[in-house]
């Protein structure tokens, strides 16, 4: 899979897309990836709102969500690089952006090839989270982000 | 009388040969279409014989005869593999319908097959398709080398998921459009396949599916009921936002302290049952 400057080689047995939500007219749409091993309805959240409520307890869900260039440097995103290896300890109940009884999450700010991001990721079963984060850890191995372009020259071309 | 006898023995010899010579030559067609992969028994061969073994130690190569569509008894007809593409949109998405749990209706449409115009007019009202809950609907066109993406994207209802990819009607050996395939996520197999002209046909396909799986549970259920939610909560959220006066970039969404959040430790109370508000 590749779109918007992010290429995803996904492990068996997940699905994913990558797109841009159209923007309300006062925000930028930026790019999102989400990831899961469960089927993704065809209207989910930024952050998997109307997905998580269908996970399973062996079943991952994982979102990769870019913010604006203005993020870059600032110290939330000061984090060099996507995280590669998660560990059961990262994941937390309380983390979840919607707690559902059972589930666990965990949530990191980064910038990667000069692209500030956030990388959010719920395990369906925090109870299974041994069995679940090598298969999260699986799919963020094969997570690559091209670095961003050049910001256009504004102005006439002639000029 | 003698010469006679000569004379018939010389046309028997000679019709001798030539049944020999036509006999060989038999032989040989026989040996060549063997070698090729298209023998029909071989006496002189052993069970089993490898055909490409015989043409590479002839110093041939494998020649494959196929001629018209596969054959229904030789397409791999269960087999329900991951498919990948893009989205008319420019976005990317794949499908893993062998393994995503539930009933997944792969639904292979083309901009211009006019028995595929129903169809798409059909997605605008996923209300009246008479799927069952839980079934869900994937559209796969050909890929942008063969359809334009902004002709998909106008045929196409908001909110269906639309995958554009060539690669998927190969592996799924899709003869033409429409076609629909039907899997069982819970199986991991196909469970269906076929043409139809009107989508209730399909819906019935899906409905006796159904009926089938449900002895065996293979139906998920439709998921936890937590109110609004998805990209409307989402939304409702923002709008909650801006009414309240806070725009994108506000100074109040990024506090540069705990304090600043929640205020001074000794303002913290704990909050009463009737102040607290449930996150939408």
């Amino acid at each position: 899979m590749y779109a918007h400057g992010i290429r995803a080689g996904l492990p068996v047995g997940f699905e994913g897309r990558i797109f841009t939500r159209q923007g309300s007219g006062i925000e930028v749409a930026n790019p999102v990836a989400q990831f899961a091993t469960f089927a993704l309805p065809a209207e989910v959240g930024d952050f998997g709102g109307g997905a998580v409520n269908l996970m399973g307890d062996r079943d991952v869900f994982v979102v990769l969500f870019e913010y604006g260039r203005d993020s870059v440097g600032t110290r939330l995103f000061a984090h060099p690089g996507l995280p590669r290896v998660l560990t059961t300890d990262h994941f937390q109940p309380h983390v979840l952006r919607r707690g559902l009884t059972g589930q666990s999450g965990t949530q990191w700010f980064f910038t990667d090839s000069g692209r500030p991001f956030t990388l959010y990721v719920v395990l369906g079963s925090h109870a299974r989270r041994s069995a679940l984060v090598p298969r999260v850890n699986q799919l963020l191995a094969g997570l690559t982000v091209d670095p961003a372009p050049e910001p256009s020259v504004t102005g006439a071309p002639w000029n | 009388m003698v010469a006679l006898s000569v004379t018939l023995g010389a046309v028997v010899l000679l019709l001798s040969l030539l049944v020999a010579g036509l006999l060989r030559s038999h032989a040989d067609i026989l040996k060549a279409l063997h070698d090729l992969g298209a023998g029909v028994g071989d006496p002189m061969g052993e069970i089993g014989h490898d055909h490409r073994a015989a043409g590479a130690s002839a110093g041939g190569g494998v020649v494959p005869l196929t001629m018209g569509p596969t054959l229904a008894a030789d397409r791999d007809s269960s087999s329900a593999p991951g498919v990948a593409g893009v989205t008319p949109a420019g976005g990317a998405m794949a499908v893993a319908p062998a393994t995503s749990g539930g009933l997944t209706l792969l639904s292979f449409l083309s901009t211009g097959c006019a028995s595929c115009a129903g169809f798409w007019e059909s997605f605008h009202h996923p209300d009246r398709l008479g799927l069952p809950a839980g079934t869900r609907l994937v559209v796969i066109t050909k890929g942008p080398d063969r359809e334009i993406p902004g002709e998909v994207a106008a045929l196409a209802a908001p909110g269906l998921s639309v995958l554009m990819s060539s690669d998927a009607w190969t592996e799924y050996e899709v003869p033409g459009s429409p076609f629909f395939v039907l899997v069982d996520g819970t199986a991991g197999r196909r469970i269906g396949e076929g043409v139809a002209n009107h989508f209730s046909q399909v819906a019935e396909l899906v409905r006796r599916a159904g009926i089938d799986a449900a002895a065996f549970d293979l139906f998920p259920s439709a998921g936890r009921d937590i109110g609004i939610d998805g990209p409307a909560r989402e939304s409702a959220n923002d709008r909650e936002l801006l009414d309240a006066g806070i725009r994108p970039g506000d100074p109040s969404l990024y506090p540069t302290s705990v304090e600043e959040l929640y205020g001074p430790p000794d303002a913290r109370m704990p909050a009463s049952p009737r102040h607290v508000r449930r996150a939408g």
